[in-house]
């Protein structure tokens, strides 16, 4: 299974890749939302884990265009803040999956991913 | 708009009732899709969807056999079925006149039956329907036709759900926003009150120093009495506000168990009624020294045991402490304080640990207190993972007890030699203070000491003074004019390249300042309103070498060991990361502070909360969440600069803490 993590923050992008990979994953890691929308353009993943915040394009952004423009249904997965208001329901709106406020657990996180790879096969 | 179809007469009023549930366009939701598989199975058909109909499409929530998410209004059946108060069904569409020509059923979708019921919301609109639909001829049984209004009734309670789900959360949003707004007010009143209580209560003591006769050390003991209460009260406040915004930290330091609780036996003991009984009973497996947070423990004891007091006329207060369980590295232990008071009313048991609340509504009168005190215990209790529970009876008495569990340690205690103040001799002291009236207090407290004092009024004139003259020591106010306390520390250290001891007086109590004032080289830390004894104590203590109280923060790993899942030189990447990224973004963040550059404060306090977290320093976490919100309001206030020097601080002391792993 490969997961794009887009994250700007080094210390928790590289930590959630390192979690990841430990669990079985492959995994390609992006600190810019441009960076990251052109792999997804290229490249077939399995799932998207993004921050909401990011230089160049948001996690929102990167949602609302892999389902409006790529007409892909790729699950999404938005990191928020807990401090930012609204997040809830506009990362629904765009089409992501889940959204899961920061700090993120490491055991929540896999089991929601877990659980969107195991309902689209 | 297209007149080939009926409106219904209350459309208006129904596209309102539809908006109201913000149901159109949202994802899939298993709930309507159930139901939607319940239609087909139950009728049999291929054909089963629930829609909603708005002013120009009819919407699918949920569809089987239809692949559409939405159709134009003007072909779909269902425009027939709002109109209905009840389920539409047409058996033959090839035999129905009005449908036999419809472009559905010569082609399209090739409806051949239709069975439509109307979502009907609980103020009687029709937003929608919910349909089985066949390519056959067929006739719905009177169970099946019972199934459906069933299934629909249950699509609208669903939707009433959604609505009310959406609505509590809104409402907490905002209940939590008044608690925030309340509590920073609460925290910047208690400040705003202690600086002029600090006067009071230090004049006070002068005053009943000085020769008085008999009436007016009657009135001057009024004053100190009502003056200490007042401050009590502020620091309860204050306390609670802290609890409640997370900045209250538990320290775990080593520290004499049993004569901590001597010292507090001593100290209420003058407190205690003729005709009452006061004692102390340790359990003689009871630990001497243990690890955790001795201010805390006091404060909770004193809280008690001065209830206990209060409340009781005769008899007596019993203070025991019991070690209940012992394990590997830690001791479980009980202490409980019973007395034979008026006891706690039955009804009131469960609440009295409830803000504001006492055990009888006259309780306030008769005895006073503010009704924050139990409230306090228990959530410094359950900060230090430990519980409280009471036991009383009306009339006959009450009995608090608190389990808080102990690290044991291995610490020895070192005695340090207390020098008497005839030992420090006679002492040059320089006072960087700005505010007139702290200045006569302090002078007139030093010279009762015995010492000499200077006044500087800001850090500029306290530098020049000490670059004139020999002082032994420094007190430095940190809030002044030209040069604040941290600033002119820092000069004193760097550009001085002075050792000479200096003493922090300050009206913030807040935490971390404590943590700065040593950051920036500071020897000790006196609160305002400060007691003579606590500030002869401190003196006393910078002035007898190698006795540096020095609190230092531990570095929870455990987030970043389950990310890493133990490996060693993952988690050496991650600090090592942490040490070269964050000191620069957190200089970036004052930088950009200081030139109220919002847009830059907001993006690097977002940025840098996630290392924070992955660390667990939650504290720091916290001043980053309150700086970024600050900076989303587009308003810097007091609280904003207090939190980025915090931060500041914090983050020079764990990347020191973490470059020595």
């Amino acid at each position: 299974m490969r997961i794009i993590v887009a994250e700007d923050n080094d210390i928790l992008r590289k930590s959630l890749s390192f979690f990841l990979e430990s669990k079985g994953f492959s995994v390609d890691q992006f600190s810019d939302g441009k960076e990251a929308l052109d792999a997804i353009e290229k490249e077939n993943y399995d799932l998207i884990l993004t921050d909401i915040n990011m230089p160049g394009v948001s996690g929102m952004e990167i949602t609302q265009h892999v389902r409006e423009n790529l007409k892909s249904d790729i699950p999404v997965i938005i990191l928020t803040s807990s401090g930012v208001e609204q997040t809830e329901l506009d990362s629904f709106d765009i089409g992501a999956n889940e959204f899961i406020a920061k700090p993120v657990s490491p055991a929540v996180l896999l089991v929601r991913i877990n659980k969107l790879l195991k309902t689209r096969i | 708009m297209n007149k080939d179809y009926p409106i219904p007469e209350n459309e208006l009023q129904r596209l309102a009732a539809l908006k109201r549930y913000n149901i159109l366009d949202t994802l899939p939701d298993d709930a309507f899709d159930d139901a939607t598989r319940l239609v087909s199975y139950i009728c049999g058909v291929p054909i089963a969807h629930i829609s909603f109909i708005d002013e120009d499409r009819q919407w699918f929530k949920s569809e089987i056999g239809i692949g559409v998410s939405e159709v134009p209004r003007e072909i779909t059946f269902c425009n027939y079925t709002i109109l209905d108060t009840e389920i539409v069904e047409i058996n033959d569409t090839h035999v129905n006149e009005r449908f036999k020509d419809d472009p559905n059923v010569t082609g399209g979708f090739n409806v051949r039956f239709y069975a439509g019921v109307p979502l009907t919301t609980p103020d009687g609109y029709n937003i929608g329907t919910l349909c089985a639909i066949d390519h056959e001829v067929k006739e719905l049984n009177e169970n099946q036709r019972n199934a459906l209004s069933i299934i629909a009734k249950h699509v609208i309670a669903q939707l009433e759900l959604g609505t009310k789900n959406n609505q509590l959360y809104a409402q907490r949003k905002i209940a939590e926003r008044a608690i925030l707004a309340r509590d920073s007010f609460l925290a910047n009143m208690s400040h705003e009150i202690r600086t002029p209580l600090n006067a009071i209560v230090g004049f006070t003591d002068l005053l009943a120093q000085t020769e008085l006769d008999e009436t007016q050390r009657d009135y001057i003991e009024s004053v100190q009495i009502a003056g200490e209460r007042l401050l009590l009260i502020v620091n309860d406040i204050l306390d609670l506000s802290k609890i409640e915004s997370g900045n209250l930290t538990i320290e775990s330091n080593p520290f004499n168990l049993k004569k901590t609780l001597k010292h507090i036996y001593n100290l209420l003991k003058v407190k205690v009624k003729s005709d009452v009984d006061f004692n102390l009973f340790l359990d003689a497996e009871m630990p001497d020294m243990v690890v955790g947070d001795q201010g805390r423990l006091s404060q909770i004891l004193v809280n008690l045991i001065g209830n206990a007091l209060k409340f009781t006329t005769e008899g007596e207060v019993i203070v025991s402490v019991k070690k209940i369980e012992e394990t590997e590295d830690s001791y479980s232990l009980k202490f409980s304080v019973k007395d034979t008071g008026i006891g706690i009313p039955k009804d009131k048991l469960e609440t009295i640990f409830e803000r504001f609340t006492q055990g009888e509504e006259s309780t306030t009168r008769t005895f006073g207190g503010t009704g924050l005190g139990l409230n306090i215990v228990k959530q410094l209790v359950e900060l230090q993972k430990g519980e409280v529970h009471v036991k009383s009876t009306l009339n006959r008495g009450s009995e608090f007890y608190v389990i808080i569990s102990y690290q044991k340690t291995n610490f020895e205690e070192t005695v340090v030699k207390t020098v008497s103040k005839n030992d420090l001799g006679h002492l040059k002291i320089l006072l960087c203070e700005d505010n007139v009236l702290n200045q006569k207090l302090a002078k007139s407290v030093i010279n009762n000491f015995g010492f000499d004092l200077d006044i500087a009024s800001n850090g500029e004139e306290g530098i020049e003074l000490l670059s004139q003259n020999e002082y032994d020591l420094v007190l430095m106010d940190l809030q002044m004019p030209v040069k604040d306390g941290y600033q002119t520390t820092e000069y004193i250290r760097n550009e001085m390249n002075s050792t000479i001891p200096i003493v922090a007086m300050t009206a913030h109590s807040l935490v971390g300042e404590q943590e700065r004032c040593y950051q920036s080289g500071m020897n000790a830390y006196v609160p305002k309103p400060f007691k003579q004894s606590v500030l002869l104590k401190a003196i006393k203590t910078v002035m007898t070498p190698g006795s540096d109280a020095y609190h230092r923060r531990i570095i929870d790993m455990s987030f970043l060991d389950e990310m890493s899942g133990g490996d060693p030189e993952f988690k050496k990447d991650m600090i090592a990361l942490f040490i070269e990224k964050i000191p620069n973004q957190a200089t970036l963040l004052e930088e950009a502070f200081k030139n109220t550059d919002y847009e830059n404060v907001k993006k690097l306090a977002h940025n840098m909360k996630s290392s924070m977290d992955i660390f667990m320093l939650q504290d720091l976490s916290n001043c980053l969440s309150i700086i970024e919100g600050e900076a989303s309001s587009g308003e810097f206030t007091a609280e904003t600069l207090d939190k980025v020097n915090i931060f500041s601080c914090g983050i020079e002391e764990v990347v020191k803490i973490l470059k020595e792993l």
